[in-house]
């Protein structure tokens, strides 16, 4: 039994077609990640599954319960703001146990599951004070806390991690991760920053414009995305995506750019039918190193920024710009031609015209 | 038990209306009751059973009232008031809401409070000894004695609600002007105010209707036809001529056509800020 | 495009020295500027407040009445407080001058704030609604008291012909004119053109609040009355606290809505403390005495105010 499941939603404001057919399923104990810019329907989504806002057709079913009517406060749902939304006069303890609170949980257990709850966020320190006296991150411990104490069967993150600083956001990302090993509760995670969706999810639901786009675990996301749009959002830095016409040369397929041939051996895409044709090849920097191979690509340095660990080139082949991720050693000069290697099983070719994966 | 989301929302939503619907037509009724006696014949007002849609109409109070005991010269009186009023509040008062806004110095929290703290005196501690002070200045029985008696409890009024308009324009954009060569009341004059236009609007109106409704000290400074003002002169017809409510009743509406005219104009300002949304996050 | 020689300015000419508006503008840089700013509006409001306040208070330990010549302006320290102290209606208005500032206060408080929650749902129509909500705060005291004058009437007010006909009266009342009602009467009228007042300024504050705060405590099983007692009212503390100093301020100090409606009567059931300071000084002409109890008031007034911030304070933390 999965723990969410989403049947042909949709959701207008006006005119304004805002989620278009969304289905998906959230298997018990998975971490799906909504992910997509802003603009997407992301956050609309999550509003609709908390019950904050009314679908305009579909189902939401939670366990097996049908909840499109159903109050939020009976849906067993717990959610995390991107805001926190703590309540400004009451002190931590009671921010926590006011779900207790609201359902006439007795004192003595409520107590005791804000006392449970703020150990595992190692807050107890905090349990008397106002939030706003506490800090950024304490504030986030502190609405995790009342979302935990519930013990619903569904978490709901919204952008959780935005209003961090990027040092805390690591941090806290880390803590959300311990957390759901440790709970084993469903959780659906709305963010923009893929890196989170990378880490965090089991499952990872990129959007655009109301429609999903692709739904599957982060390494095939990572790997095999299904349109450009997919392949351009997810890894940093890009990925590069160089035209061209696909050819024939024996037994295996080249892709014929502007300046030259590239070989794709050991392609894992069935490209037969697109033989002849335009296509778009989608090479991640990680894909590319300096020296020579099989597939090479070759043009002028443009730009060289070293980040620590790696450096960053920038080469225009044939007018097309390629970001290679290179070794921290490799310091090329500018206006230098510099040859590449690339990995061409990682290689991606999609329809220029549809963006989709052939 | 679940509770329906959609069928609570709605029950709120109708008892909204319901609540809004009657609250509007209680505070609107008495204007509409005022207004048709205003125009009902002497007959259909004095009358054992209640008219409540007159079948007759006539314009009578009106004339008469317009012709009696120099209304006109009454209304008159009130517009010199108003504007001189808003006159010396406009002058005095925007650059002085400007300083609170723009400058911070030594003081200047202490000051604000002080022009908040002199709205606490009561209006009769205050009139008796102005009375006299106006007396020996001759100021006593005119409309700009009048206005300049308003300014006491005004002026702090307008200063606040400026300032509230003023702390909303950026100083960036004086910032720029006075590199760009502009002196400080260059700036003040070229930039800030026609941005907080809208707001000096608004402010000189809620003046203006305020010196328009005064009562109190209208009837204590001035004791003749020559400066009187319209509610005062009101109040004492109902006393002298046991005015039959028709001719109130005209009177009361034209009186309050101003304040319904300026009331309009700012009402957009009012409620377009009240009705925006709320704060998200 | 040549560089401008950033050199000495040219000379003034003997019309620039003397410019007004350059000077002016030279004066605009200095460091006092924003002194010179404030001091027309400052010398207005010492000139025409704090002067004649302090001259009333003077006149307080004065004996002054305009319609004695003799004795006028001879100190008499403390006799106008005393007599105050023995004075059964001086007691008389400072207990009315409660019941008149309680209770109007409470439901101009309660109407403000039920139509600042409607209105805040924002629900289609709300803009002309709210327009004429509003209408009756820029009446004038003096038309809003006669037009429920006109309703109230003993002989041709709709308002006792309407509860006539429904039963609940049997017979028009004259609502003014008997000592029980007539300050229930006056206090409709007060609420009725001031809560409008209230209305505005909890709007205002109810925007301030995050919409977030109410979609958690959806989620977190907060019915309406438990967020509006929980999340919206005490965030509403500060806002609450200045609308109700302000209006008790005006209600303490100002008598004009009584005046027109009842003068104190009937017999002393509406005689508040402002009422009588007035009559003492506009009827009686003891100009001693109004003074006298207009002090009072002020200090009341002060006292009040200085208990319910402290209240609202300590309760913040």
């Amino acid at each position: 039994m999965a723990t969410l499941s989403i049947n042909g939603v949709r959701k207008s404001f006006g005119s304004l077609e805002v989620l278009k057919n969304i289905d998906l399923e959230l298997e018990d104990g998975g971490f799906l990640v909504l992910l997509g810019p802003s603009g997407c329907g992301k956050s609309t989504l999550l509003s609709i599954i908390a019950g904050l806002e009314p679908s305009s057709g579909g189902d939401i079913l939670i366990g097996d319960r049908n909840v499109n009517d159903v109050h939020p406060k009976d849906r067993n749902i717990a959610m995390v703001f991107q805001s926190y939304a703590l309540y400004p006069t009451m002190p931590v303890r009671r921010n926590i146990g006011f779900g207790l609170e609201m359902r006439k949980v007795p004192q003595t257990e409520r107590d005791a599951a804000v006392q449970k709850a703020a150990e595992l966020l190692q807050i107890e320190h905090l349990l008397d004070r106002k939030p706003a006296q506490l800090s950024g991150g304490q504030r986030q411990r502190v609405a995790m806390g009342r979302a935990i104490v519930r013990d619903p069967d569904l978490f709901l993150f919204d952008e959780p991690l935005s209003n961090l600083d990027a040092k805390l956001r690591v941090e806290m990302r880390t803590e959300i991760k311990r957390l759901h090993d440790r709970l084993g509760t469903s959780v659906v995670y709305v963010t923009h920053d893929q890196v989170e969706a990378m880490t965090l999810g089991t499952k990872v639901a990129v959007m655009r414009e109301g429609v999903i786009q692709q739904i599957a675990d982060p390494q095939t996301i990572y790997e095999r995305p299904a349109n450009m749009f997919v392949a351009g959002f997810i890894g940093s830095p890009t990925m590069n995506f160089l035209a061209g016409t696909l050819e024939k040369d024996g037994e295996t397929f080249v892709l014929r750019h502007g300046d030259g041939v590239l070989p794709l051996p050991g392609l894992a895409q069935d490209v037969g039918p697109y033989a002849g044709r335009k296509v778009v090849a989608g090479i991640r920097p990680e894909s590319i190193s300096a020296g020579n191979g099989p597939s090479t690509l070759s043009g002028k340095v443009d730009v060289v920024e070293p980040t620590g660990p790696d450096t960053m080139v920038i080469v225009s082949v044939g007018g097309q710009l390629i970001t290679a991720r290179l070794g921290s050693r490799d310091r090329p000069k500018l206006g230098e031609t510099l040859t590449l290697a690339v990995n061409a099983v990682e290689v991606n070719l999609f329809d220029p015209e549809s963006g989709n994966r052939i | 038990m679940a509770q329906t989301r959609s069928g609570s929302k709605l029950l709120w939503d109708l008892i909204a209306y319901a609540v809004l619907i009657l609250l509007a037509l209680v505070c609107v009724f008495p204007i509409i009751w005022t207004f048709l006696t205003s125009i009902k014949v002497e007959e259909d007002i004095v009358t054992r059973n209640m008219i409540y849609i007159p079948t007759r109409f006539t314009f009578d109070w009106y004339v008469r009232l317009w012709n009696q005991s120099g209304y006109p010269v009454l209304v008159m009186n009130s517009l010199i008031t108003t504007s001189v009023t808003v006159l010396i509040c406009l002058l005095t008062g925007t650059i002085a809401s400007y300083s609170f806004s723009r400058f911070n110095f030594a003081g200047r929290t202490q000051l604000m409070l002080g022009y908040l703290v002199v709205r606490m005196f009561p209006a009769v501690l205050m009139i008796i000894p102005l009375f006299m002070v106006m007396r020996n200045f001759g100021l006593l029985d005119s409309s700009v004695g009048l206005a300049v008696a308003y300014t006491s409890f005004l002026l702090p009024l307008f200063v606040w609600m400026l300032k509230g308009f003023f702390d909303a324009a950026p100083k960036e954009l004086e910032s720029a002007a006075r590199i760009d060569g502009s002196t400080r009341i260059g700036a003040m004059f070229r930039i800030v105010i026609p941005i907080a236009r809208n707001g000096l609007v608004a402010t000189c109106v809620f003046v203006a209707i305020a010196a328009w409704n005064e009562y109190l000290f209208a009837l204590m400074l001035t004791t003749s036809q020559g400066s009187r003002t319209w509610p005062v002169g009101l109040q004492l017809m109902v006393g002298e001529f046991q005015l039959p409510w028709g001719m109130l009743a005209a009177g009361g509406i034209i009186s309050i056509i101003p304040v319904i005219v300026l009331f309009a104009l700012v009402q957009r300002v009012m409620v377009a800020g009240i009705t925006a949304g709320a704060v998200k996050g | 495009m040549s560089r401008v020689n950033a050199a000495s300015p040219p000379p003034r000419s003997v019309w620039d020295s003397l410019n007004p508006v350059r000077l002016i503008g030279e004066l605009s840089e200095t460091r006092y500027w924003m002194y010179l700013l404030l001091l027309p509006s400052a010398l207005l409001i010492t000139a025409v407040v704090l002067y004649p306040t302090v001259y009333g208070m003077q006149m307080s330990f004065t004996e002054m009445r305009l319609n004695r010549p003799a004795g006028n302006g001879a100190f008499v320290a403390f006799k106008h407080y005393q007599r105050m102290l023995t004075d059964p209606i001086f007691w008389v208005s400072l207990r009315n001058t409660a019941v008149w500032v309680t209770s109007s206060i409470a439901l101009e408080f309660l109407v403000g704030l039920v139509a600042a929650l409607a209105l805040n749902r924002n629900l289609p129509g709300t803009k002309v609604l709210a327009v004429l909500i509003l209408v009756p705060y820029f009446l004038p005291n003096v038309v809003a008291g006669h037009m429920w004058a006109l309703m109230l009437d003993p002989r041709l007010g709709v308002i006792n012909d309407v509860l006539v006909r429904i039963g609940w009266l049997e017979a028009y009342k004259a609502w003014f004119a008997d000592p029980t009602t007539a300050m229930g009467a006056a206090i409709v009228v007060e609420v009725w053109h001031s809560f409008p007042f209230f209305t505005l300024l909890i709007m205002a504050g109810l925007k301030g609040i995050p919409s977030d705060l109410y979609k958690a405590a959806d989620i977190d099983g907060a019915g309406p009355f438990a967020q509006l007692r929980l999340i919206t009212l005490p965030m509403l503390k500060t806002i609450i606290a200045a609308a109700v100093i302000l209006r008790v301020i005006g209600l303490v100090n100002s008598p004009d809505l009584l005046l027109i409606l009842t003068s104190g009567g009937p017999g002393r059931s509406t005689q508040v403390l402002s009422l009588y300071a007035f009559q003492m000084a506009y009827k009686d002409f003891n100009f001693g005495y109004a003074g006298a109890l207009s002090v009072v008031m002020f200090i009341l007034l002060m006292g009040f105010a200085y208990i319910y911030i402290r209240l609202s304070k300590v309760n913040q933390d």
